[in-house]
């Protein structure tokens, strides 16, 4: 158990964040830990956590991925288009579309893993060139409503749980059971350690970075898709807020931005606490000019508790790096 | 030509016989491809917005598009000198943002006040951005990682000052970007100025710094160079310039908006790399960026003399870079190679 503790320090220390600042918030408006409050917490933080899946599985390969935005944005967008509020096209609109946040990924990927171009101007490239892709389509004009069904996906229930909940209890178990159990998590963690070392071992390094973005890809676009049924409509710019949170989920969520550490759970953990604080703000007061200054210390605050000068001062205690 | 160089050869010492003599014009070329590629490019667009429009070709047309491309140009020099040293710099995004709400809600009509808050802008955009450089050296952090965190930040602080695009500008301080001296307007002087600027600052102690730590942070390190230091005043600067940014952006728009930075960030580092300047550290020149900012300002006046929708300009923009990063990266490989 406490060999459990030592290695898992930072997700353990993620969910007790969340703890605490449940009851910090309880304090300051009394109706937050109502069960309906409580549902409402957890679908928003849904939608951040299946972003910050694909996330996760980048960073721990070393890699970030400032794409999602506008893959998000564009699925959400194409898929209002081309089902114009009916539920049949779904049928096909929905792989079609996550075939599609694939694509957008194994181009990522590719460009970094073959090409050697870094990860943020490769990423930040895809964004660029699909915002102004959407752009062209749309002329900026508003897309038809969500259809019914994806609408059931977001904010409809069964057995008094949020649909979108299960879907994301159902991924993490996914994704748990690919980086502890499956080759490619094994992989992954060599690779984020060290790309030579694990090169030299025989990884697939190469196939492994693309397949992290990809995942990406998929994740951000179906979380669009998703996104599109809570807010009932697709518009321009719903996906800008996921480029801070995804990442900032990741980072309190223990994983070392430099890669080869982290877990999934912790990045649930890490949408819990943003979504907590996103709730907590309105409660002070705050604007949403606020929630970014957050956002940007706690990504800042996270990462430095897991860099190495803070590692050389508990160094002992981790053995993280071992 | 391959005669002599035997004979020369031959007349060498034994043990000498590896080292080439001379310059490597190869290595010198390959080095200034990338910048020669650069102002092909600029060439070809100019070319074809000058059989689309007339009066490409005339001063007028130089004076508009130095204004268009000069926000930019700022950022971009900013950018550059983080990229020679091997990093990057996404919250110049924020500062810009933060520098407009600031101007627009804080300038008046009176000179002196103006004067104060504009040196403010530029203080607190230097101060910013040493506080990156020491956080990236103190805390061994990724400089992509502290500027994201500090482009949230700013761009929070900017949303507090002013919630949406507002404020205002006095009209002298945005009749500065068309004030004149010999036909010349006062943009193409400042972009004059950053030429002569750079030409002084790459031969300084700290441009040389710079750049050898974005070479060999290692080498730089062991040859008794202050990484922190380095660090502080790489980050300061660009911080420096996003603030520049800016207090000329606003001569353009005329009012804050806290959202209009973002708009600048992957341009900046977009004209640096079309301009040939390394993503890797340590190679490039402010000529290239500066060329690569006409490019990207072009590309928006192609856009829009083929009466196509905006749109599309960051489509292209972005296609063109990830063209140059390619050919870039392709190219940084042959080199490692060449040097192994």
């Amino acid at each position: 158990m406490s060999a459990f503790l030592a290695r898992n320090r930072l997700i353990v220390l993620a969910y007790a964040g969340m703890v605490v600042l449940l009851l910090v918030t309880a304090m300051f408006s009394p109706g937050f830990l109502s069960v309906s409050n409580m549902r409402s917490t957890v679908v928003l933080a849904a939608f951040v956590g299946i972003v910050a899946l694909g996330q996760t599985f980048v960073i721990i390969g070393g890699g970030i991925d400032l794409s999602v935005p506008w893959v998000l944005n564009s699925a959400a967008i194409v898929m209002a288009l081309l089902c114009g509020g009916q539920d049949l096209p779904l049928a096909w609109v929905m792989p079609l579309l996550l075939a599609g946040g694939a694509f957008i990924g194994l181009v990522n990927g590719i460009g970094v893993a073959q090409f050697g171009v870094p990860p943020i101007i490769m990423t930040l490239a895809t964004n660029v060139i699909l915002q102004g892709l959407i752009l062209v389509l749309t002329g900026g004009s508003p897309t038809p409503s969500a259809p019914a069904l994806i609408q059931f996906l977001s904010v409809g229930r069964i057995g008094g749980f949020p649909v979108i909940a299960l879907i994301w209890l159902a991924l993490t178990l996914v994704a748990t059971l690919l980086l502890s159990k499956a080759a490619f998590g094994r992989h992954l963690y060599a690779l984020g350690t060290s790309a030579t070392v694990a090169e030299f071992s025989g990884v697939p390094t190469a196939r492994t970075t693309i397949l992290t973005y990809v995942a990406s890809g998929l994740t951000a676009a179906f979380a669009g898709m998703l996104l599109t049924g809570y807010s009932g409509q697709a518009y321009l710019g719903m996906g800008d807020a996921y480029l801070f949170t995804s990442i900032a989920a990741v980072a309190i969520g223990g994983a070392s931005i430099l890669g080869g550490s982290g877990h999934y759970l912790g990045t649930v953990a890490g949408a819990l606490v943003l979504t907590i604080l996103t709730g907590l703000l309105p409660a002070l007061n705050l604007s949403s000019g606020a929630l970014l200054v957050v956002y940007g210390a706690v990504i800042l605050i996270t990462v430095s508790i897991g860099s190495e000068t803070f590692a050389g001062l508990g160094g002992r205690i981790r053995g993280r790096r071992a | 030509m391959s005669a002599e160089q035997t004979v020369e050869g031959a007349r060498m010492p034994a043990h000498t016989k590896d080292i080439k003599p001379g310059i490597d014009w190869r290595g010198r070329a390959l080095d200034r491809a990338p910048f020669l590629v650069a102002c092909l490019m600029l060439a070809l667009i100019v070319a074809i917005y000058g059989s689309l429009q007339s009066g490409v070709f005339t001063l007028d047309e130089l004076n508009l598009d130095t204004a268009a491309a000069m926000t930019l140009m700022l950022a971009a020099t900013g950018q550059t000198i983080v990229l020679l040293r091997g990093g990057i710099d996404l919250s110049i995004g924020g500062m810009i943002s933060l520098g407009t709400v600031i101007a627009a809600t804080r300038f008046t009509d009176d000179p002196s006040t103006t004067a104060f808050w504009a040196l403010t802008i530029l203080a607190l955009g230097f101060l910013i951005g040493a506080l990156n450089g020491l956080l990236i050296s103190l805390l061994k952090l990724q400089p992509f990682l502290v500027t994201l965190a500090t482009w949230s930040i700013l761009n929070g602080v900017a949303m507090i000052i002013l919630p949406t695009d507002g404020g205002s500008v006095p009209s002298w301080w945005v009749g500065f970007a068309s004030a004149q001296l010999l036909g010349l307007t006062s943009p193409v002087w400042m972009l004059l100025a950053l030429l002569l600027f750079w030409w002084w600052f790459r031969a300084t102690r700290v441009g040389i710094t710079i750049q050898a730590s974005g070479s060999n942070e290692k080498s730089a390190f062991l040859s008794g160079v202050s990484i922190t230091r380095v660090n502080i005043l790489t980050y300061g600067l660009s911080g420096l310039f996003a603030a520049g940014a800016a207090l000329f952006l606003i001569t353009q728009t005329g009012a804050g908006s806290p959202t209009i930075g973002k708009d600048y960030i992957l341009p900046s580092v977009a004209a640096a790399v079309i301009g040939g300047v390394s993503l890797f550290g340590g190679r490039g020149h402010l000529a290239g960026t500066l060329i690569g900012a006409f490019v990207l300002t072009l590309i928006g006046n192609l856009v829009f003399v083929l009466h196509v929708s905006s749109y599309w300009q960051p489509v292209a923009s972005g296609i063109i870079l990830l063209l140059s990063v390619l050919a870039s990266s392709v190219a940084e490989k042959a080199a490692r190679n060449r040097v192994q």
